[in-house]
């Protein structure tokens, strides 16, 4: 390319006037050696871009790492909606089983006597009828050992008052 | 959009966005997180990719809005190590030219690192990337008076120093 067609393009490039195309010869140009001096701070300027564009990411391991990131991204909104709901029926899941357990602790440690024994309420009635017929001949007893210790005291009480009839003679 | 489609379409342009982020980060390891960060992103998003036009220039956008996002949060100044890892030397060049292109070049990267923020990147994505003016407007959500205006200020600026420096030998 001769040195005419360079300047032109050149002014075209300060003016903002080059297409993309037109940017790339004179990049082109720029990257071949014996450029005239009049156009060394130009050469100098299209060096830099260059060598800028030639700056990569130096890391061999960088694809792995982002291929293994995105495939642990939960995909679409539906499948965060799944995902979500089955979070949320595992928890529910889990409370479920620790409720049966608790519940079967508590049973084991409650004393025999309160839990219910009778499905029939009939019998249930009789045993009750049972129970309470047992509690009324207790009262029975008592009551009879009761009257024995009036008994004592009714005693007590004429005996003290044949004493006083004695001692006013 | 599968997994396939993923690794052999999007991951391809790694460099660009890397490339970019670094401009606003000044940091390798910082701009590789936030180029980890859009494809994971772009995946979430895969949905929508078939409506969309230009993929390649919406990921540079996600770029752009994460290192803006990243840099806010980070309370240290983006360090200035690029021109430091640039390997400009070519075999065709003696010596002492590498050493005068090493200074060329670190002279070059102070005028574009003085620019302002918006010059930067517009000059970055035209002549670097070779992006066109309408993806450029996408990317930095500009129009295209601001793209062009920008541009041009940015080519003119470094244009002058250039001038200067070639006049005056410094």
């Amino acid at each position: 390319m001769d040195s005419k067609k360079i300047e032109e393009l050149l002014n075209k490039y300060w003016n903002c006037e080059t297409s993309l195309e037109e940017e790339q010869q004179l990049r082109e140009y720029f990257k071949g050696s014996d450029i005239p001096q009049e156009f060394k701070g130009a050469a100098n300027l299209f060096q830099y871009f260059n060598t800028h564009k030639k700056k990569t990411l130096n890391d061999v391991s960088f694809d792995d790492e982002v291929l293994e990131k995105v495939r642990h991204v939960p995909k679409g909104r539906i499948s965060t909606l799944v995902y979500n709901a089955m979070r949320i029926a595992a928890g529910l899941a889990v409370l479920v089983v620790a409720a049966y357990f608790v519940r079967n602790e508590v049973r084991k440690s409650t004393p025999q006597e309160i839990v219910d024994t009778y499905d029939d309420p009939k019998l249930a009635f009789e045993e009750t009828k049972k129970a309470l017929k047992m509690i009324s001949r207790g009262f029975g007893t008592a009551e009879e050992k009761a009257r024995k210790i009036n008994l004592f005291n009714e005693a007590k009480e004429e005996i003290q008052k044949g004493e006083k009839e004695n001692n006013n003679l | 959009m599968n997994l396939e489609a993923f690794e052999s379409q999007v991951l391809p342009v790694k460099n660009k966005l890397f490339r970019f982020a670094l401009k606003f980060l000044g940091n390798e390891e910082e701009a590789k997180d936030v180029v980890q960060e859009v494809f994971i992103r772009v995946w979430k998003g895969r949905e929508q990719m078939d409506q969309i036009q230009n993929w390649e220039a919406w990921c540079m956008r996600i770029t752009r809005n994460l290192s803006l996002d990243r840099l806010r949060t980070l309370t240290r100044k983006p360090t200035q190590n690029i021109e430091e890892t640039f390997d400009i030397r070519q075999e065709s060049f003696t010596p002492h030219e590498s050493t005068e292109m090493d200074e060329s070049m670190n002279r070059i990267t102070e005028f574009i690192n003085a620019l302002p923020e918006k010059q930067k990147q517009v000059i970055h994505l035209r002549d670097v990337e070779g992006y066109s003016y309408n993806e450029i407007c996408e990317i930095l959500e500009l129009d295209m008076n601001q793209v062009k205006v920008n541009l041009f200020r940015a080519r003119n600026a470094v244009r002058e120093k250039l001038m200067k420096i070639n006049a005056y030998g410094l």
